[in-house]
Parts: structure tokens; C-alpha cells; sequence
């Protein structure tokens, strides 16, 4: 009993102490590589991100570091929104956006779904549509703003088909590249057993694609909001985008900020509320409950 | 077995894939036949056209030469005469263990309350009663390739394939699914055809084994496992423990050597 280190675990004889299984746990340190962290953790640094954001926002107001009418405060930007849906009617707005988006959303829907579902099984029709699609992909829908004023004029049609070829081509090269991964020993499967082509098609290729192609329809929704914006301050009577650019004639700053507010508030609504049918719709897949 | 119970022929199956100038002669004129109720092997070396064979007989793969019969009709393309059953695991994520096995008679218009008995009929045959309503993502691999086999075989073909089913398996759970397997023959008399490179499987299994050459793929020569005639093999040990085992092994294993000293920088 000379060793040192052994007089300074167990002083006096007493009987070493084991250790306690409530011990508490080694420290937990802040930067740990590719380690999960609680769930409180993640909601407390999600809203500190925003915290410093508004505290900078309104720490530069204080300071006047910009003039005063460009760069109003954070409750500034609150009150204007108030007042727009208060008193300007500013929800009727909202609700034409949205409309837009979702119409034109859907139609895009209606021809991309089956195409690429087409596309993806058939190399026949892929051969026949992918050269086309490729192209229309690599042209900028913003450029066809003047073409589709002239043809449409100012109104919802000019807006409906920019916001419908500004996604409709991503969204078929999309499904059908999702369309294409499906397991070839799955579609085998379904031949072995006596599966027709329109069988294969409609309880194989159709399912197994299916979460895949919400996936991409949560990318490309976010994609139209783009759209959206660029068609109605281009030219427009009514919208969100509409009512940013009239603000921005009598320098109502604040309006303008308010509307991007509601604009990204809506974005996130959407990706959240197709999160939820993703997860309502697919229990089934792995890693999901 | 009287001589016209074959109920599969092979006669001179030839292919060979790639164009022109790039082609891989991936079999030559391969004959074979299966009897009725039987369970053949097809047993060759990693590369020799085992798969490809299999394919063929499935008519998910069309020769380049010769061709393949089934109750003496020319197969041509895919049915459901020919179940096949895969190495990966293709039971559908989307459909529980019941709707997965219901689904190719659901295909081919099978009613109703027969589709509900045969299935269950089949779950149980594969012990999987209690997984009845589960997903496919709460079974472990060996649940999944039963489903698989449950699936075909409720489905009724003529002849079920399996392409090397439990190669994707730990040795303990490929035991247990050989056992199975041999379980279901002695129940549903079904006339196999399996692909595999595990000679012990191979010997366990079969009361057949077509072993075929590498490069290109040929018929080596069929071997008929004399020493387990007549005997009713229940497990792994049986078969071990039973005289003329070891020869046979050997005897097999000495044929894969020499067909792997072909190519000795490939393994
Ligand atoms: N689609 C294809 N195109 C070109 N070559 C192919 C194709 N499929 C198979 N081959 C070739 O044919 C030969 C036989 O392949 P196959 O998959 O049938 O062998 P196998 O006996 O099943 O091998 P393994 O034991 O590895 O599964 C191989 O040389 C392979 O590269
Ligand atoms: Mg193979």
C-alpha cells in the first residue's frame, strides 16, 4: 500500500466507493461530431436564431444605422401587417397568391405525375419527351414574362402559366428520375406472379414511387412561391406581390417587410403541412414512427 | 420417376449479351430437364450464367439460342406458371404480410374468400401467422424472404424459381429457411428450381443438382444424390451425419476448384 494512486481513491481503509448508478452522467459537451442532441436543444437554439435576429434587426434601428423610413423596426413591421389585414384588406390578397400558387401548382401536377410516371417506366416515351423537357428546363421561366404579357396580358392567366413551365420541368425530370430507382426485382416480382403491363404499372411502379414523388412536389411547391413573387411584382392588380410593389411607390417600407413576413410564413406552412401528409400517408416506410 | 413426368426441358440454351464488337458468351448450349415434384439445384461457380439461366426459364430474359419448355410448351416471356423468388428482398413495403401474399392472386382475378384462406393458408406454412398485419419494415430479412416465398407459392405456378433466396442471410437463419424449405416441398409437392453457389445448400437441398461450367456457362454434368435417396432429411445434422455425405461434398467441391483454377487471378 505505497502507491499513490491508491491512497488518494480509498483514504483511512474505507472500502473504495463504487460508483452510484444515479451517478451523474459525463458532461455533455457543446460540439460533438455527428452526435444527436436533445430535442430541447434544438427547439432552444431554433428560436435563439431568430432572437439574434431580431436583436440585431432592432439594435440597428436603435442605432440608426439606416435611414429611419428604409429600415423600420421589427414592432414597426408588426403594426403595418395588423393594419393591412385590419383595415386594407390585405387577406383577400393573400387568399389570390395563394390561389395562384395552388392552382397553377396543381395543373402542373396533373400533366408532371403521369409524364414522369411514363417517362420513368417507358424508355420509349422517355426517348420521345426527355429531349424536350430538357431543353425547356435550361430556359429561365422569368424570360417568358414579356412573351406571356403580350399574349395574356397583365391578368391571372399571364401569372398561372409563368408559376406552371416556371415547375412544370423540374417536376417531371424529378419524378421521373425517382420513378426510374424503383427496384427492377420489384417490378419482376410483380411479372413472375403474372402482373400485366397496366398492373405492373398501377400496384408496383405507381406505390413504391409515391413517397418519392411528394418529396419532390414539397421541392417545387417552394419553387412556385419564387414564381409567384416574380409574376406579381412584375405586373399585377392584386396579390402579396402586388401590394409590396405599391407600398413600395409610397415608400411604406414596412408593408413591403410585412408581406415578405407573410410570403415566408406561407412558404413554411405549405412544406409543413405536406410534411404531414408524407408522414399520414406513408407510415409504412423505414425510419417513419 | 417415369420418364415423361418432366415437367421443365432446356434444350441447347445459349446466350450472349453486348453487341458486336463487346459481347460476353455468357451460356453455351445448356440442356437440363426437371421432374415433376422435384427439387433441382443449379449449382456453378460465381459468374457462370447461373442467374441468367434462371431468367431465362422465367422468361424475364430471352435466349439467343435454343429455348425452354414447360409442360411441353414453349415459354414465352413472364407468367405466373413461373414464380420467382429473389435474392433481395422484394416484398412490397406498402402491403402487410397478408395483402403482400394475397397480392398475385389479387392479379389474377382470384375471388375473394379463396385469396383469404389460400393466404393464410400460406402465412402459416411459413410461420408467420402472428406477422399477419405487419409491414415489411418490422421484419428481419429472413421474415422478408418468407413472405417472398409465401407469395409465390400461394399464387400456385407450375414451377417455383429462387434465385440464391437466402444469400442475403446469416448462416443460422439460412439453416432455418433450408429447413423450411424442405418442409414446404414434403406439404406442397412443388417442383423447384434454385440457384445457389453454397455447396452444403446445394447438397441439403436437392435431389438434383445441374452444375454448370464457367466461361462460358455449359452443363458440367448432373449429379443425382444417391446417398440421400430414400432418406427424410429433417435438419442440417441428419444430412451430415449421414454416410456418403462427405464424399459428396468432396466430390463437389473438387469440381468448383477446378472450375475456379480456370480463371485463377478472378476469385
Ligand atoms: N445484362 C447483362 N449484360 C452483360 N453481361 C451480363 C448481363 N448479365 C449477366 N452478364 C454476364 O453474364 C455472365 C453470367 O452472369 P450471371 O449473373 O448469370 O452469373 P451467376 O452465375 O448468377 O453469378 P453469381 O453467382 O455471381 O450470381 C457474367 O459474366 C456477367 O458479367
Ligand atoms: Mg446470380
Amino acid at each position: 500500500m505505497t502507491g499513490t494512486v491508491s491512497n488518494s481513491t480509498s483514504p483511512a481503509g474505507m472500502p473504495k466507493p463504487t460508483p452510484q448508478p444515479n451517478a451523474p452522467a459525463p458532461r455533455r459537451r457543446f460540439f460533438e461530431f455527428k452526435k444527436d442532441i436533445p430535442a430541447s436543444w434544438s427547439v432552444i437554439l431554433g428560436i435563439a436564431v431568430w432572437a439574434c435576429f431580431f436583436g440585431l434587426w432592432e439594435f440597428a434601428v436603435w442605432q440608426q444605422w439606416a435611414n429611419a423610413i428604409l429600415l423600420p423596426g421589427p414592432g414597426k413591421v408588426l403594426g403595418a401587417l395588423y393594419t393591412m389585414f385590419a383595415d386594407n384588406g390585405f387577406l383577400s390578397d393573400v387568399l389570390i397568391s395563394v390561389w395562384r400558387v395552388l392552382f397553377s401548382f396543381g395543373l402542373a401536377c396533373a400533366v408532371a405525375i403521369p409524364l414522369g410516371i411514363l417517362m420513368g417506366t417507358f424508355r420509349t416515351v422517355e426517348a420521345f419527351f426527355s429531349p424536350f423537357v430538357s431543353a425547356w428546363r435550361y430556359l429561365p421561366a422569368p424570360s417568358f414574362i414579356p412573351l406571356l404579357l403580350m399574349w395574356f396580358g397583365a391578368g391571372d392567366t399571364q401569372k398561372l402559366a409563368l408559376l406552371f413551365i416556371g415547375v412544370i420541368w423540374f417536376l417531371i425530370t424529378l419524378i421521373s428520375d425517382h420513378v426510374k430507382a424503383v427496384p427492377a426485382d420489384l417490378i419482376r416480382t410483380s411479372v413472375t406472379l403474372g402482373g400485366s403491363r397496366w398492373q405492373v404499372l398501377r400496384t408496383v411502379v405507381v406505390p413504391a414511387s409515391l413517397p418519392n414523388i411528394t418529396i419532390a412536389m414539397r421541392q417545387m411547391l417552394a419553387v412556385s412561391w419564387t414564381y409567384l413573387v416574380i409574376a406579381e411584382i412584375t405586373a399585377a392588380d392584386a396579390g402579396i406581390g402586388a401590394v409590396m410593389m405599391r407600398a413600395k411607390r409610397f415608400l411604406h417600407v414596412d408593408e413591403i417587410m410585412a408581406g415578405i413576413l407573410v410570403i415566408g410564413v406561407l412558404g413554411l406552412l405549405f412544406d409543413f403541412l405536406l410534411r404531414q401528409v408524407y408522414r399520414f400517408a406513408f407510415p409504412y416506410l423505414e425510419g417513419q414512427n | 420417376m417415369p420418364l415423361d413426368d418432366v415437367i421443365l426441358t432446356a434444350t441447347n440454351v445459349s446466350k450472349t449479351f453486348g453487341k458486336k464488337n463487346k459481347t460476353v458468351e455468357a451460356l453455351r448450349e445448356v440442356s437440363f430437364s426437371v421432374a415433376r415434384n422435384e427439387l433441382c439445384i443449379l449449382l456453378g461457380p460465381s459468374g457462370c450464367g447461373k442467374s441468367t439461366l434462371l431468367n431465362i426459364v422465367a422468361g424475364l430474359e430471352d435466349p439467343t439460342g435454343g429455348g425452354v419448355c414447360l409442360e411441353g410448351k414453349r415459354i414465352h416471356g413472364p407468367s405466373r406458371e413461373r414464380g420467382m423468388v429473389f435474392q433481395s428482398y422484394t416484398s412490397f413495403p406498402w402491403l402487410t404480410v397478408f395483402e403482400n401474399v394475397e397480392y398475385g392472386m389479387k392479379l389474377n382475378g382470384v375471388p375473394k374468400d379463396e385469396r383469404k384462406e389460400r393466404a393464410e393458408k400460406f402465412i402459416d406454412l411459413v410461420h408467420l401467422t402472428r406477422f399477419r398485419d405487419a409491414y415489411p419494415k418490422t421484419l428481419s430479412g429472413g421474415m422478408k424472404q418468407r413472405v417472398a416465398i409465401a407469395r409465390t407459392l400461394a399464387n400456385e405456378p407450375d414451377i417455383l424459381l429462387m434465385d440464391e433466396p437466402f444469400g442475403a442471410l446469416d448462416a443460422e437463419t439460412r439453416w432455418h429457411m433450408q429447413e423450411m424449405l424442405l418442409e414446404i416441398v414434403e406439404t406442397t409437392h412443388t417442383t423447384i428450381l434454385l440457384v445457389t453457389h453454397d455447396i452444403q445448400e446445394a447438397i441439403f437441398l436437392a435431389d438434383k443438382i445441374v452444375f454448370l461450367s464457367a466461361n462460358p456457362g455449359r452443363l458440367k454434368t448432373v449429379l443425382e444424390l444417391d446417398f440421400k435417396k430414400g432418406k427424410d432429411l429433417k435438419s442440417k445434422e441428419d444430412l451430415i451425419a449421414l454416410p456418403g455425405y462427405l464424399e459428396c461434398e468432396r466430390e463437389i467441391t473438387a469440381l468448383m476448384r477446378a472450375e475456379a483454377g480456370k480463371s485463377k487471378d478472378d476469385y
